[in-house]
């Protein structure tokens, strides 16, 4: 099972009973660097007026990891998310699956935009925006309204299914976004600043759901977020990037015991620690 | 205050008002003119509606308009979409398509009707030279406002090009091609009885010519007032089409919050 866990999770989900210990998955999984990023640099346009977004970064996220990426505002996180999923192509060096070099969206990967309510479709029913991506993987109806139903229920939005995104708040919107991503059973999840604009209350709830599934459903996920704490309660190891061009300042691995607690883990030594560690290095002037 | 206004009483009224002006022009001012009293018009239109030749050109209008509406509708979406959506494509027919905006389809009339005679096939393709170039232009734009951040979506899925063509753009352009499609539903009316008769195609145009040839100025009106009832009909239906297609836009939703 050791080197097949996320195909062995693929199928397990696939019935939607995840019978391995999730602990044992991302321990047997640990050694396996999912997604690597190597020397990658961004530059717009060329000659006097280019701009380097992002110089030669390099990190790697392990199967059933939790990864956040931190920094400043304005480093380049969401050029980096693009790149990472196969929107926009690299300048120079290179962002690899399982070795397999990105150049379009990879199959396993999925993607939560920050702006929840610009990639919801306002035409199509909470049921219908989940069931958009999952059209062209010609499913059977059955596993499709399974996997719909699997994920709206994750989330809390069963009662929601045949209302439109408009008709939601944001942190209802954001839950669907997720939902839509969860249906889709990607192996690898990629969030950007994903729970920047709700509330704190379900910020949190949103935090839990995020660390929920990655242990429900095997996944590796990808977190970008400016919140610093919401970097440290949710992540396995934190990538600290510096201002401008973005480049990788440290890799901080955080040890906190799982599960993790919105009370008990934020109240230990380490949380706190951990925290002011990763704020100045980036409060640090370059 | 507002709220106690009721939109029927006062459009009963408007249309009242409207119907005593005529009347007052008809028998006051334009006395002994071409034109009817309205209650003449409305005689005649009565007999009209009798008559089996009326309502073959009935439907012969309206089977212009709203076929050669339909056929500007599926060529102008799908052409605005492969415009708006691939760079190449924009470049070469853009510059050719403005050329084309301002010219209205009475100047291609001639040459029109030169070509294909005064026969339906002539109007219909007058009907289409009319609404399709409007519907391209709408759809491109709709194309263009289509939020990236959902096409960025559809791709981050595997979403294929003609996919995301198909469910995320042209739904997205859908406001624009609504209102396209509610100008070009009365234009398309419009240019089907102009080309009756000016150019001699079938339909009611032919109708008013004849009458106005004959002299028969009653039922000149009586036909005109039909276009003028067939002109709100196509309104009504391109509004309702448009609200039920277009139910989840801001400006039709209902809160239900």
């Amino acid at each position: 099972m050791t080197a097949t866990a996320p195909n062995s999770f693929r199928r397990a989900a696939g019935r939607h009973t995840v019978q391995e210990d999730p602990m044992t998955v991302r321990d047997a999984a640990a050694a396996l660097p999912r997604l690597e990023v190597t020397a990658l640099s961004k530059t717009y346009g060329s000659g006097g007026s280019a701009k380097c977004v992002i110089e030669d970064l390099t990190f790697t996220v392990n199967t059933g990891e939790v990864v956040c990426i931190v920094g400043p505002s304005g480093v380049g996180k969401t050029t980096l998310l693009k790149c990472l999923a196969g929107l926009q192509p690299v300048t120079s060096g290179a962002a690899a699956i399982d070795g397999r070099k990105i150049d379009g969206p990879p199959a396993e990967m999925a993607l939560v935009f920050q702006d929840y309510n610009r990639s919801l479709m306002p035409w199509l029913t909470v049921r219908k925006n989940i069931r958009l991506p999952l059209r062209h993987l010609r499913l059977q109806a059955a596993e499709l309204n399974q996997r719909i139903d699997t994920a709206l229920e994750a989330v809390g939005l069963t009662h929601a299914a045949n209302q439109y995104p408009w008709q939601l708040s944001g942190g209802m919107q954001q839950r669907v976004a997720i939902a839509r991503a969860l249906a889709y059973r990607p192996e690898i999840l990629i969030m950007d600043e994903p729970f920047a604009s709700v509330d704190a209350q379900t910020r949190f709830e949103l935090e839990d759901l995020c660390l929920k599934i990655r242990d429900d459903f095997g996944m590796t996920i990808l977190v970008v977020t400016h919140d610093i704490d919401e970097a440290v309660y949710l992540s396995d190891r934190v990538v600290v990037l510096g201002a401008k061009p973005a480049r990788v300042l440290d890799v901080v691995d955080i040890d906190l015991p799982a599960p993790r607690d919105q009370i008990s883990s934020r109240a230990l030594k380490e949380f706190a620690d951990q925290r002011t560690n990763v704020l100045s290095m980036i409060r640090k002037p370059a | 205050m507002k709220t106690q206004i009721k939109p029927a009483a006062v459009g009963a009224l408007g249309i009242a008002g409207a119907l005593l002006l005529w009347q007052y022009l008809a028998t006051g001012p334009m006395n002994g003119s071409a034109l009817p009293a309205p209650g003449h018009a409305i005689a005649e239109l009565a007999a009209l509606l009798a008559t089996g030749t009326f309502w073959a050109d009935l439907a012969d209008t309206i089977l212009i308009a709203l076929g050669g509406l339909a056929i500007s509708a599926v060529a102008g979406i799908a052409a605005g979409l492969l415009i708006g959506s691939f760079a190449p494509v924009r470049y070469a027919t853009m510059a050719v398509l403005e050329f084309l905006k301002p010219i209205p389809p009475i100047v291609v009339l001639p040459l029109v009707v030169l070509v294909l005679g005064p026969t339906a096939q002539m109007s219909w393709v007058l009907v289409v030279i009319g609404c399709a170039l409007p519907i391209v232009m709408q759809t491109v734009a709709g194309v263009h406002d289509t939020d990236p951040v959902a096409r960025d979506t559809a791709r981050s899925y595997g979403m294929g090009h003609a996919e995301i063509l198909l469910r995320v753009t042209l739904p997205g352009a859908m406001p624009f091609i609504g209102t396209a499609m509610r100008v070009a539903a009365p234009a398309a009316l419009v240019v089907a009885v102009v080309a009756g008769l000016l150019g001699g195609g079938p339909g009611l145009g032919q109708s008013i010519y004849q009458a106005q040839a004959a002299g028969d100025f009653p039922v000149l009106y009586a036909l005109v007032l039909v276009l003028g009832l067939l002109g709100l009909v196509f309104q009504g239906a391109t509004r309702l089409a448009e609200r039920r297609l277009l139910h989840w836009h801001e400006s039709y939703r209902e809160v239900v919050l």
